[in-house]
């Protein structure tokens, strides 16, 4: 039997909130740059970012590519830096919260590595990869590994100490009480890894096409910069905007049906 | 049930357990019949919990030996069971997946798994909420979950440590009677820690009770009352106060 949920009317008014905050916020911004309070060379409206967004949408100009291929492009490259890191950082994080020899062997190096920011990585990077892809999606990974590790890592150490004691009276291994206890219980913790290395990588998304791109929202963006154009950057960094949060959402969505047991 | 069963399931010689120079288990020895429940009373603070943890090997004890069947109790080769008194149901497994994780790590087939479960949460009355998650039942199913779980790997030993310490009066003389008939069925030997005289007079067939720190074994009564027990019966009061006595610290 599925886990069934509860649902809760929410008032209209509630309901109606973000709608509201969003429509103010959009009409403040029209009406700072209308009434020249900024002037419109540093900052386009709203308005304008639509009309280019729906020229955008067919037009490869002034940056060489429409905007669906700019998405593309920094979708992939988010994408494979964060599959890598979630590969790479959920297991080693779980594996140092439980095993001792995982832990001593690995939390130094991390602990050395996790303050240095990803954008630092880009010289060494161009050096290693040169600028193509490669280069690229390893700075995500580096920006997106850092909290599948700590999370994972935590996750495990909060197991409540008699779920494991109950399994070791049963007679279980330290692997099954791993498996079986250890693991489901930092589930939670894991899921929140997923939402904030998603947006640790799409938000050093920019810094990685500073490495030098032809396409890409951050390429957007710089282009937009170096064009003197500021619609063309808003439009790049409204994109990011809303592109990370539909990643948020359905990783969200993913997570409540996951862990239907666990939510308290 | 005869409280004096010829064979001798549980044998513990002389355990002691030392934290630094702090002695809180001192040379205890006892012997408990296969398929006898046993009840441990003793003051606040006696150790009661740390006997349960020595008995049940999660920790080391300093001394002496605790034996099933003759052997060195280990949780990988005897069926050792410990119900506790938190809660220890896992949050994403439902009902019946608990009742049945103590013997999927002792590796019992599914097919018997599944019996069994079924069994154990008919004889409990969980199967109406077999499919459901822990986070949807109420404070004493849970404790049932773990009771049953525990039963379920037809245990050598099955340790509760104040299984039904945080329930309401009533709900705990409806798990006590529960307890006593999975038992029965199962002829499980059983270790029952409390702190609630009447609770281990109403289930036991003997009753240990433990002195103050350093704890050791300061008396044993034998409750040799008919079942279902009841409260008010003379005999039963009369063994009440004679445990009180034994453990008063006031």
């Amino acid at each position: 039997m599925p886990y069934k949920e509860v649902v809760v009317k929410k008032p209209l008014l509630l309901k109606a909130l973000p709608f509201l905050s969003i429509g103010a916020f959009l009409l403040l911004w029209e009406w700072v740059i209308a009434s020249g309070l900024v002037p419109s060379v540093l900052l386009a409206p709203p308005s304008e970012v639509f009309t280019l967004f729906i020229d955008k949408l067919t037009s490869s100009n002034p940056d060489g590519a429409v905007l669906a291929v700019h998405a593309w492009t920094s979708l992939q490259e988010a994408f494979l830096g964060y599959g890598l890191s979630l590969l790479v950082g959920i297991p080693l994080g779980l594996a140092m919260g439980w095993f001792k020899i995982v832990e001593g062997l690995a939390r130094p190096i991390f602990e050395l590595i996790r303050p240095i920011p990803p954008i630092a990585w880009i010289p060494l990077t161009v050096f290693w990869f040169g600028i193509g892809l490669t280069g690229k999606v390893f700075i995500i990974w580096i920006a997106g590994i850092v909290p599948c590790v700590i999370n994972s890592y935590v996750g495990v150490r909060m197991t409540q100490p008699t779920l494991i004691q109950m399994a070791r009276t049963y007679g279980a291994t330290d692997w099954q009480i791993f498996r079986q206890i250890c693991i489901p219980s930092a589930l939670p913790m894991v899921f929140g890894a997923l939402q904030i290395a998603l947006a640790y990588c799409w938000t050093n998304l920019v810094g990685a096409e500073l490495l030098a791109a032809d396409t890409g929202l951050g390429y957007l963006i710089t282009m937009g910069g170096r064009l003197g154009r500021p619609d063309i950057v808003v439009l790049g960094m409204v994109s990011v905007g809303i592109s990370g949060a539909i990643l948020g959402f359905i990783i969200d969505c993913v997570e409540k049906k996951l862990l239907a047991g666990i939510r308290r | 049930m005869s409280t004096h069963k010829s064979e001798i399931k549980i044998r513990v010689n002389n355990l002691t357990k030392r934290f630094g120079d702090m002695t809180v288990l001192d040379n205890i020895t006892f012997e408990i019949a296969a398929g006898e429940l046993v009840a441990i009373v003793g003051p606040t603070g006696c150790g009661k919990t740390t006997f349960l943890n020595t008995l049940s090997k999660l920790m080391p004890a300093t001394n002496g030996q605790i034996l099933i069947d003759g052997e060195e109790a280990n949780p990988r080769k005897h069926n050792i069971s410990y119900v506790f008194q938190e809660p220890t149901c896992l949050p994403w497994r439902t009902v019946r997946e608990n009742v049945a994780y103590g013997m999927e790590v002792k590796g019992v087939m599914h097919q018997e798994r599944m019996e069994r479960t079924d069994k154990i949460m008919e004889i409990v009355g969980l199967s109406s909420c077999a499919e459901l998650y822990p986070n949807q039942v109420s404070a004493s199913m849970i404790q049932r979950i773990a009771v049953s779980r525990a039963f379920a790997v037809e245990p050598d030993l099955l340790l509760m440590d104040e299984p039904y310490g945080q329930l309401d009066v009533k709900l705990r003389y409806y798990l006590e009677d529960e307890l006593i008939t999975l038992w029965q069925k199962l002829q499980s030997t059983v270790l029952f820690v409390t702190h609630n005289i009447e609770e281990a007079v109403y289930v036991a067939e003997r009753i240990l009770v433990l002195s103050n720190k350093p704890t050791t074994v300061k008396a044993e009564i034998t409750v040799d009352l008919p079942r279902p027990r009841n409260f008010l019966d003379p005999k039963f009061m009369e063994i009440r106060r004679q445990v009180t006595e034994l453990i008063r610290w006031w």
